[in-house]
């Protein structure tokens, strides 16, 4: 069976990128716009194999869609990936204070982003 | 830059353009709202997302840019600086600019460098930072030399005791290590566990002791730990090396504190040696002020090869002037699709539709294979069921194409902001029915005349404040714009309550100009359409404001392209509406067929009003001006079909035929069928793209038994009615 990922970016391109890399890696993959809109289809899902999501959307940002996420038992251990701007590196504190498993640093390229999820996502 | 990515270059200018949009308004609202905090962050992340995309492309130009931009927003954001007009004013300033960047990496333009350079100081100033360093280049290159040699290393790992509740799996980096080499030695230990009773089981309350003979250095080592090595205890050391002997010793408790390590003992983080400037400045010889005049005074190839006569500066501009082609060529080319962004749900709407299709069509299979003629109400019903998908199919695809016109009316603020303050009027923009959906290509082609309608009602109709309060109005002029649907076409409506237009003056014009007779009377409904006409406003203003006289032909041309009319109502001293209606699509019409001898003629059915039998003695042949028929009162100019596509027809007599009545632009004329077969929707073809233009016809359709049919050009046939008698005459 396939493995699932969350994708969660309010940047339709940035989302695209990213599912695209996952989809070719056999990953299914389950895209949300913001916060709000991934708790929600977590919640539907049930369970994921892995959570990619940005910290900067309306709605719900990051760092609370990763609280949220950490609440629900199904995505307790969850691995949990952040993707932030370089400017944005002082959010790693509070990203890993949330439960974030880890971090990307935008830009990146898809062979990055798989080798960061290998790092993380038992295989 | 990934190549994998690039495809997706097209999705990032389309969400940039729309980030655009979304920074510009929000940046206009601003102005009026400069504490609303949400409003900042809507713009923050806009800016943010631009930013991050851009990245991901390797538009560093842009991406640089925007992060100037962020940097200044955020302060806002946070409430650490004000909103004060200037700042808005940069910010609008660094809109544009970042809309050119963006525009110069999708089509090649270009930008101007000392603009970016200013706005990029300013920003910074605004920002109250320094410019920033160069950033430093991120590397996780391993280095070579490294790579033959195989060392020891001994790695004691206690991490810390929340690692399961952040999703992390001490297992993963176990099997990482061991993917760099041996993992020889694994020692566990549990002296921390506590008793069952008191044993959170979501603790880890583990260490381990490894050793590890691997070929890769040390960082890469430290990388497995990216994620904890932070929060736990770890060290690193190398317990021996096989080559050089030299033992390094880079063990470190971690949290805030990581060891720098000797630079000598590593490789450039590039692999390769640094630029002789750099050096020279890292180690105090020249300041980085002096390396950088040093190196604005190299000469590029071609001024060195001039000085040595080796090439004359003729072939030198010839070189750069076919390399600047190449340039632009290159650029063009990834940019000539065009793609449209569609809400899933419509798609899957049209996944759906498709569904019952097939299911449909393998009913009526099934029903072919073994048909016998009792089944007939069977098949009618089979019939009717797949003209029901197929036309909500029809209606869905063409929904896809179907955006909001509130895309076009975006720019709208920006430009009465930039109007108001150029004209010196008080000037505000009332815009609704945004969300109206018409086609792509009717948005994207009226942009520009709506842009000289709002443009003229501020320059013209709306008249300066001290004006307006004379005339016992608001100070602030109003300009409204507004779409709505009616029937299968869209409104939409510029209105200002302005002066309105001068009956006088446009009278006087017209007479100067032999548009009319001195002494003709005209109607209102006759006199405001001169406006339209080429050269008449741009040669001297109908009303006498300076500004821009906007060529108001062109309006009107643009909007007949699309197969729309432009009517305007207009109260002197109250204001002036422009009224534009335009089809929902360009590609299908809703269209009554008709037939004359044997051809089978379409004709749009929003220009029908009606269609009678003609009664003896109504029709009358007048010299010069041809037949005119009297229709309860009015006459109309009557056109046989067959003499202006020269058929054989069913009758010649009119009191046998039919006539429709059509009206275009408010003209009407007859026009004289053998029958008329009913109503149908049709998709056009273009003539002038697989034959040629023919007068009078607007294009051609593929018809229910496969023949062509031809959709008449009501205007083109108002011509031919025309022809050989003065225009004014028509009435």
């Amino acid at each position: 069976m396939s493995k699932t990922a969350l994708i969660v970016d309010d940047s339709p391109t940035m989302r695209q990128m990213v599912a695209f890399t996952l989809t070719n890696a056999g990953f299914t993959v389950v895209e949300a716009e913001h916060g709000k809109d991934a708790v929600n289809k977590a919640a539907a899902a049930g369970k994921m194999d892995i959570v990619v999501t940005d910290l900067n959307m309306p709605e719900m940002d990051g760092i609370t869609l990763i609280k949220e996420l950490r609440k629900l038992s199904a995505f307790k251990f969850t691995p949990i990936l952040m993707l932030t701007t370089e400017s944005a590196l002082e959010k790693k504190q509070a990203g890993k204070e949330a439960g974030a498993t880890g971090w990307l640093v935008k830009p990146f390229n898809p062979e990055t982003l798989l080798k960061t999820i290998a790092k993380v996502l038992p295989a | 830059m990934s190549d994998e990515f690039a495809q997706f270059q097209e999705a990032f200018f389309e969400e940039a353009a729309e980030h655009l949009a979304i920074v510009e308004e929000g940046l206009l609202a601003l102005e009026q709202y400069p504490k609303d905090l949400e409003l900042l962050a809507k713009i923050f992340r806009s800016a943010h997302s631009i930013k991050g995309a851009s990245g991901m492309f390797g538009f560093n130009a842009v991406t640089q840019f925007t992060h100037k931009m962020e940097t200044l927003l955020d302060l806002l954001r946070n409430g650490e600086k004000a909103v004060s007009p200037p700042i808005a004013d940069l910010l609008l300033k660094s809109t544009d600019c970042l809309k050119a960047l963006i525009e110069a990496v999708k089509s090649g333009g270009a930008v101007d460098d000392e603009v970016v350079q200013r706005l990029t100081a300013e920003l910074a100033s605004a920002s109250g930072a320094q410019p920033p360093a160069v950033p430093q280049k991120q590397s996780v290159a391993v280095s070579p030399q490294s790579a033959s040699q195989e060392r020891s290393y001994l790695i004691k790992w206690t991490p810390p005791e929340w690692l399961f509740q952040r999703g992390l799996d001490p297992l993963q980096v176990l099997k990482e290590l061991n993917g760099f080499g041996d993992l020889s030695s694994v020692t566990l230990d549990m002296s921390r566990v506590p008793d069952l009773a008191e044993i959170d089981p979501e603790k880890c309350y583990l260490s381990w002791e490894l050793q590890l003979l691997t070929g890769k250095d040390q960082k890469t080592i430290e990388s497995v730990f990216e994620f904890v090595h932070e929060d736990s205890t770890l060290s690193i050391e190398e317990i021996r090396s096989q080559e050089s002997g030299v033992r390094s010793n880079a063990a470190y408790d971690s949290i805030p504190s990581i060891t720098p390590h000797p630079s000598s003992l590593r490789p450039q983080e590039d692999g390769g040696p640094k630029p002789l400037g750099t050096i020279l400045v890292e180690s105090g010889v020249v300041s980085p002020a002096v390396l950088e005049q040093a190196l604005s005074q190299q000469k590029r190839v071609g001024e060195i090869l001039v000085e040595q006569k080796a090439v004359t500066p003729r072939q030198l501009e010839q070189a750069l002037n076919t390399q600047r082609q190449q340039e632009a060529a290159s650029h063009t080319k990834k940019t000539d699709t065009t793609s449209i962004r569609v809400d899933t749900a419509k798609i899957d709407k049209l996944i759906n539709l498709v569904g019952e299709l097939v299911i449909t069509q393998s009913m009526l299979s099934d029903l072919g294979s073994r048909f016998e003629i009792k089944q007939l109400p069977v098949l009618l019903e089979r019939v009717a069921q797949l003209e029901r998908n197929t036309r909500e199919i029809q209606e869905r695809v063409m929904g896809i194409r179907m955006l909001p016109i509130g895309t076009a009316f975006s720019r709208f603020p920006r430009l009465v902001r930039d109007l108001s303050t150029k004209a010196g009027k008080k000037i505000q923009l009332v815009l609704s029915g945004e969300e109206t959906e018409l086609d792509k290509t009717v948005i994207e082609s009226i942009g520009d005349p709506l842009t000289h309608l709002v443009r003229n009602s501020a320059d013209h109709g709306l008249e300066p404040p001290e004006e307006r309060l004379d005339n016992n109005k608001s100070e602030v002029g109003t300009i409204r714009l507004n779409a709505f649907h009616e029937g299968g076409s869209i409104c939409i409506t510029v209105e200002d309550d302005g002066r309105g237009l001068s009956r006088d003056k446009i009278i006087a014009k017209a007479i100067k100009q032999g548009l009319i007779g001195e002494n003709e009377k005209l109607s209102d409904d006759q006199i405001w359409p001169l406006i339209f006409r080429p050269g008449f406003s741009t040669a001297e203003k109908v009303t006498d404001v300076s500004g821009r006289g906007v060529g108001m032909d062109v309006v009107k041309r643009n909007i007949e392209a699309l197969g729309g009319t432009v009517s305007i109502k207009t109260v002197t001293g109250k204001g002036t509406t422009f009224t534009l209606k335009l089809p929902l699509t360009l590609a299908i019409i809703e269209g009554m067929t008709v037939r004359v001898g044997k051809e089978t003629y379409i004709v749009p059915l929003l220009s029908i009003l009606e269609s009678i039998q003609p009664k003896a003695g109504t029709i009358k042949t007048v010299v010069g001006k041809g037949e005119l028929i009297n229709v309860r009162g009015t006459y109309l100019p009557m056109i046989r079909m067959y003499e202006v596509f020269i058929l054989e027809p069913e009758y010649t007599n009119p009191m046998k035929s039919i006539l429709l009545i059509l009206e275009t632009e408010g003209e009407r004329v007859a026009v004289m069928v053998d029958e008329i077969l009913g109503q149908q929707q049709v998709v056009i073809k273009s003539m002038e793209q697989n034959f040629r233009k023919v007068e009078g016809i607007a294009g051609a359709t593929i018809l229910g038994d496969g023949t062509v049919g031809f959709i008449l050009d009501v205007r083109g046939l108002l011509e031919i009615a025309r022809q050989g008698t003065p225009v004014s005459a028509v009435a």
